[in-house]
């Protein structure tokens, strides 16, 4: 385990030594794993030396056969999980390093969308999304404002004071999504978020993100449904035997046969 | 406040129960405030009586009686013969319907009642008993101090009492509303998640939870004091004549700074379980 590291909130680093902005330090990638290994308890490793680069501003697609660590990856970014070797630069913060009462800042400059929606029923639509501003103390009246901003994004204009339980599956998820983007996050993290719609939402929900990425989002779509990668030509990361083998476009006929249609 | 609203049923059985542990706890600071106003009561009564022989003369009652007229801090004297106190002890007695209206005459000395000042201490009071009683004409001095050492020592039982249920409060509460709130935590296990996930501080997740632990704290004890003020004022109505006539004074309520500062508690105690409770959220 990597010996934490003493601040206490999570500061991205955008200034390069001194107080003025550096735009060396804003061209550096996002995102980049170094050598990360995770094994769970059982002994066989998920993730073994495991490398990759993120620029800002990509879309990547993180796929590969189930059980090949596209969701680990995710929790370790998100610090759901601790690697057990290597480094995890986010905004050049090395993760792993981070003490757990700095967690919660880093995942504010995160947007994660989950495969099960992760809302709360009881909640109202407005309430579900205004928590990640709630959250971070902004005043009533602009949480107000960037909710209804959301929701005319996702396509769910007015839909605010709907009890998210009675919303349907692609609805829920586009709620799901307006609470990951609502906070302008840095980085937008989608654990196969399709994963329980139909192949017709699955294409919707998979626009929306391209049009969160067109706004100049970084986003990583982890997902086993190979049609999703034939959509648009995006680049695709494969994660096989522990390892990231970066296909710039579209997914390699190696890997073809591998993955679920 | 969200949760306090949704859950309500919940947060009224915890608040029943703690009402009834408040009760407890309020109805024995009433008896010690009672008591203790009780013992302040008689402490400074200010009385004395002097009980005289049989055969005391009317010259050395009168000599006597100025006498004492002269002594600092005695601010009054008062000659009561055997009639009249046979007259002033029968007329209660008939009025409460007692066995003792039959005594005779012979049954009550004459006495000299004394009134003193406020300000005299015990041992003064002791040294001017002390000295009268070895008048001739004295058979016997009452200052009502037994009185006063038996309230004392009531008063010591209660407000040993009142700890002992503060303490038993203090278990019930943490008990209650840490059952509350852990289950309350359970039954919102995927908020906890979402607020985790979405950057909140573990602070600001145990806020809501810590806030309803302090009103569920402050509803209880405010329960309590408005449960026990109805008994209170419902039977005071019945009983006050005798016990006022029983001990000279008439019962009080719990002083409003008591009342308050138990309702503070409960809230204190409310908000410490709550915290103690939800301490450890975990990590998803």
């Amino acid at each position: 385990m990597p010996p934490m590291e003493p601040p206490e909130r999570f500061r991205p680093m955008l200034r390069a030594g001194g107080s003025r902005f550096s735009r060396d330090a804003a061209a550096r990638p996002i995102l980049v794993f170094e050598g990360v290994h995770k094994s769970y308890g059982h002994g066989l490793p998920v993730l073994r030396g495991m490398d990759l680069v993120i620029e800002r501003g990509e879309f990547v697609f993180v796929t590969g056969p189930s059980g090949a660590g596209k969701s680990t990856l995710l929790r370790l970014l998100y610090r759901a999980e601790l690697v057990d070797d290597g480094r995890i630069l986010f905004l050049g913060r090395d993760v792993a390093r981070l003490r757990d009462d700095a967690v919660p800042f880093l995942r504010r400059n995160l947007g994660i969308v989950f495969q099960d929606f992760k809302l709360v029923t009881s909640w109202t639509v407005y309430e579900n999304i205004a928590i990640v501003l709630e959250v971070i103390g902004l005043p009533q009246r602009l949480v107000r404002t960037r909710v209804a901003e959301v929701l005319e994004r996702v396509g769910l204009a007015g839909r605010g004071e709907d009890r998210a339980g009675v919303l349907s599956g692609g609805e829920q998820q586009r709620v799901a999504i307006a609470r990951a983007i609502v906070g302008e996050p840095a980085l937008i993290l989608a654990d196969e978020p399709t994963g329980n719609l139909d192949p017709q939402l699955a294409v919707d929900i998979l626009g929306l993100f391209g049009e969160i990425h067109e706004t100049g989002a970084t986003v990583l779509f982890a997902t086993h449904d190979r049609t999703l990668l034939d959509v648009r030509p995006r680049r695709v990361v494969v994660l096989d035997g522990g390892r990231a083998m970066d296909v710039p476009e579209g997914v390699a006929d190696e890997y073809d046969n591998r993955l679920p249609l | 406040m969200r949760g306090l609203v949704r859950e309500w049923r919940l947060h009224v059985l915890s608040v029943c129960s703690l009402i009834v542990a408040f009760a407890c706890l309020g109805a024995a600071l009433l008896a010690v405030v009672n008591l203790g106003a009780l013992q302040q009561r008689w402490a400074h009564a200010g009385r004395a009586s002097v009980y005289l022989k049989d055969n005391a003369n009317e010259r050395d009652v009168q000599a006597l009686h100025d006498a004492l007229l002269l002594v600092p801090h005695i601010v009054g004297v008062r000659y009561v013969s055997s009639t009249e106190a046979r007259t002033e002890f029968g007329q209660r007695e008939v009025e409460m319907h007692g066995d003792l209206a039959g005594l005779p005459v012979d049954a009550f000395p004459a006495s000299l009642e004394i009134d003193v000042a406020q300000d005299l201490s015990d041992a003064e009071l002791g040294d001017i008993v002390h000295k009268m009683r070895e008048l001739p004409s004295v058979d016997d001095v009452e200052t009502y101090r037994s009185w006063t050492d038996r309230l004392a020592k009531l008063l010591s039982g209660g407000v040993v009492a009142a700890v002992v249920l503060t303490v038993v409060v203090l278990g019930a509460v943490l008990a209650v509303v840490g059952s509350t709130m852990r289950l309350a935590l359970q039954r919102r296990r995927i908020e906890v998640e979402v607020l985790k996930f979405v950057g909140a501080t573990d602070a600001f997740v145990r806020k809501p939870f810590v806030l309803e632990g302090t009103v569920e704290g402050a509803a209880g004890a405010l329960g309590a004091v408005i449960l026990l003020a109805s008994l209170f004022f419902l039977i005071r109505g019945r009983v006050e004549p005798e016990v006022a006539g029983l001990v000279g004074m008439a019962p009080s309520f719990l002083p409003w700074p008591v009342a308050c500062g138990l309702i503070a508690f409960g809230a204190v105690l409310g908000a410490l379980a709550a915290l103690l409770s939800v301490r450890q959220l975990g990590s998803p």
